[in-house]
């Protein structure tokens, strides 16, 4: 098997599941209860955020387990839209979000709020002018990921938190960080809120993080008693944190290792002038989009699948519709149809890369020959 | 041109005869802070000089902010270039990095053989500044950025950013004290304001298990754990006051409550300050706060005991407190709502103005000698503050 399709999901790192096993059978008190295997979860409960909070340099209080991205994405944007309404009801987001984002944005326009839409160049850099134009007084939070999901463009938050307060200091800015924890590195400095989730980073499914700066207030989506919502998720709380520490040992080497066989990918496919790269230098390697021009991509992610070649069109999240975000870089409604895209992990060898290579043109030119 | 890291001292300086003994100290605590980062350390005439990476340096100017003694610590640059050319160009570079509208140069000569004057140097510098940078003026009296150059025998010397310090006396300089800490807000202070003063810190505290909880003892501990950041390591003697407390409860009148067993832990306190080597106790007692601190009650409860008491917070009002215990981060710890054993079987009416003559005869009801004696035979003895401690869920995590 050649898995490639690495920020859909990613396999548990065995060592995360060894965490999640001897939680689970050894530390069964409720953190909330007040004998000593309470006590014993709970101090468990303590150091696994704090090593969080230590890795971001973010204070533990700072730190909110919710289910995954999707979660922490919701309560991040209503919970500060609700809480700032009488501020304002302006919010702005970019057109290289998870759809996700887009879906939040669709309910909060139905309940008055406004949504603007910032532009980005060329390269899928955010438009820093627009940026600019589009922040007002009643600008109450602007939302851009730090990594996008289809063509891996990584945002220069700092720059852009720069920007947004110096028009309007009151501004939350959030950042969906799906795709960038664990593969480059981030400053959560930079944002008030950001979404992080754990089985992107070879964690498991169904835990997650919302940060949230200490400076704001969101309304809560959900009531429960206790500092968290019910009783915490210990073994998937340890298991974030241990995957968060793993995913960011080494992270410039693992960096370059990957950037490696992106570059053997691309210069494999530039022999066919039908393929097009959709790669700016803001592209991070871990996630390489293409677009078969000639080919329909779930044809060619099925074909590719019967060599157990593992691959996607675009985020798993929004498959089989267009890959909004290569249209919003490349302006090509025929490009944004034809989309595959490729993600690579430091799990990845050189070999696979060799075979996926191999299967891709035999399969390609199969294809091709129908057309 | 090279980083270095300038340490100054000022109140050290006035210990004349004991200066090297105060500096030795001070340099093993701060090799101890930095010992998981490589640097050189160099003494020099009333400054240490550090030199590490320029990674390394950042995370060294944190940590020596917790270092009680330093009076000064600035980043600064050093050059062997005397030029004054050079002296010149290596000042216009630092100080076109900074944002400002108004500056001042300020020059020193140790290397009096220096063929220009002081003077005469922050004039040239300071001309030459003027001529790079727009729109900025010299302001003698009241500069937005004090650029100080030292030239030296050997090498120039620019201070470039200044960070702010603890102050104080090196830790140990002073002897040890035994700290009387109980979860509130008010001891860890306390404890914070005399290790400032140089005293080295052990620490005591009063659990009554099954009346206080194991939640209770961590929050001490973690207190404790606070305040070793400053004291290196944290001794913590955990004495089990169970049953003195349930005796006096069950024997003696209920106003006297507080007032005698204050004077059981002083008792035991000076007892263990005895074996352990320190010479005062210290605790967190504020006057007037509570029926235990009026000073007929201080009178009443210090009169058990030889050693003096210390007492750093007695003349804070309770809001400067919480400033403080804000500051070096004890306040969210203190206020964690977990019972110690001086907020169980409070009584309704505490007495105020208790007398020696009562708690003397009321005493005599206990045998508290051998309460006292089996207390301390069962006390525990927990070291925080060491990475070991901090390393308990390595396995998991």
């Amino acid at each position: 098997m050649i898995y490639l399709d690495y920020s859909a999901t990613t396999p548990v790192s065995y060592d995360v599941l060894d965490t999640y096993n001897k939680v689970t059978k050894e530390y069964i008190g409720n953190p909330n209860s007040l004998h000593s295997l309470g006590v014993k979860s709970a101090e468990l409960l303590t150091s696994a955020t704090n090593q969080i909070a230590d890795i971001f340099n973010v204070s533990a209080s700072e730190i909110i387990y919710t289910s995954g991205a999707t979660e922490s994405n919701n309560m991040a944007i209503i919970g500060a839209a609700l809480a700032n309404r009488k501020k304002g009801n302006h919010i702005i987001v970019s057109k290289l979000e998870h759809p996700s984002i887009y879906k939040i944005c669709e309910y909060l326009e139905s309940i008055g709020f406004e949504i603007s839409y910032v532009k980005n160049d060329s390269e899928g850099l955010i438009d820093f002018d627009d940026l600019k134009k589009l922040v007002r007084k009643e600008t109450i939070l602007v939302s851009i990921c730090a990594v996008n999901s289809e063509v891996g463009i990584r945002q220069p938050l700092k720059m852009i938190r720069q920007i947004v307060k110096k028009e309007n200091l009151g501004t939350i800015i959030h950042s969906d960080m799906t795709q960038a924890v664990g593969k480059v590195s981030v400053n959560l400095h930079d944002v008030d809120l950001a979404s992080i989730s754990a089985h992107k980073i070879y964690g498991p499914k169904g835990i997650g993080i919302l940060y949230k700066s200490s400076n704001v207030t969101l309304t809560p989506l959900m009531y429960g008693s206790g500092k968290s919502l019910g009783t915490p998720a210990l073994p998937l709380i340890a298991s974030i944190s241990k995957a968060i520490r793993l995913a960011n040992q080494d992270l410039e080497k693992k960096e370059r290792f990957i950037n490696l066989l992106n570059e053997k990918i691309v210069n494999h496919l530039k022999k066919y002038d039908d393929i097009l790269i959709n790669k700016t230098k803001y592209s991070i390697p871990h996630i390489l989009n293409i677009s078969l021009m000639k080919i329909k991509p779930e044809t060619f992610i099925h074909a590719m699948e019967k060599k157990e070649v593992y691959l996607s069109t675009n985020t798993a999240c929004a498959s089989g519709e267009l890959s909004t975000s290569v249209m919003a870089i490349f302006n090509d409604l025929n490009r944004a149809k034809h989309t595959i895209r490729i993600s690579l992990s430091s799990l990845t060898t050189t070999d696979e890369i060799n075979k996926f290579l191999q299967y891709f043109d035999e399969e390609y030119n199969k294809l091709d020959n129908l057309e | 041109m090279q980083k270095v890291i300038i340490i100054k001292y000022g109140e050290l300086t006035t210990k004349k005869d004991n200066i090297s003994f105060f500096l030795n100290t001070l340099k093993n605590n701060i090799l101890k802070t930095l010992s998981k980062y490589e640097f050189d350390l160099k003494m020099d005439m009333g400054r240490m000089f550090i030199y590490a990476s320029d990674e390394v340096l950042p995370k060294i100017i944190q940590e020596l902010q917790y270092v009680f003694g330093i009076h000064e610590i600035i980043l600064g640059y050093i050059d062997n270039d005397l030029e004054i050319d050079a002296i010149k160009n290596n000042s216009l570079d630092l100080i076109s990095k900074k944002e400002f509208k108004t500056f001042k140069i300020e020059t020193k000569r140790s290397n009096k053989h220096y063929p220009i004057t002081s003077m005469e140097i922050s004039r040239m510098v300071g001309s030459h500044i003027l001529k790079n940078i727009a729109n900025i003026n010299v302001d003698v009296h009241n500069p937005e950025v004090l650029f100080e150059i030292e030239v030296r025998q050997n090498e120039v010397l620019y201070f470039d950013t200044k960070y702010p310090t603890l102050g104080g006396y090196p830790v140990g300089t002073l002897g040890k004290g035994l700290l009387m800490l109980s979860g509130g807000i008010d001891s860890p202070v306390a404890g914070y304001l005399a290790i400032k003063r140089g005293v080295k810190l052990e620490a005591i505290y009063f659990e009554s298990p099954p009346h206080t909880s194991i939640q209770a003892k961590n929050k001490v501990l973690e207190l404790a754990n606070i305040l070793a950041k400053y004291n290196a390591k944290m001794k913590v003697h955990v004495i089990n006051f169970t049953r003195i407390q349930e005796e006096i409860l069950k024997k003696l009148p209920n106003e006297y409550l507080i007032t005698i067993m204050r004077r059981m832990m002083y008792r035991i306190g000076e007892r263990i300050a005895y074996r352990n080597k320190c010479l005062i106790l210290v605790n967190g007692e504020s006057i007037g706060q509570v029926a235990s601190q009026t000073l007929t009650s201080m009178k009443a409860i210090n009169e058990v005991v030889n050693l003096p008491v210390i007492r750093p917070v007695a003349c804070f009002d309770k809001l400067e407190i919480i400033d403080i215990a804000k500051k070096i981060n004890t306040y969210e710890t203190s206020i964690l709502p977990f019972e110690d054993c001086c907020t169980i079987f409070v009584p309704t009416h505490p007495v105020i103005n208790p007398s020696r003559e009562k708690c003397e005869e009321y005493e005599k009801m206990l045998d508290y000698e051998a309460l006292i004696n089996e207390a301390i035979k069962n006390e525990e003895i927990i070291i925080v503050g060491e990475e070991e401690s901090n390393k308990k869920f390595d396995d998991i995590l």
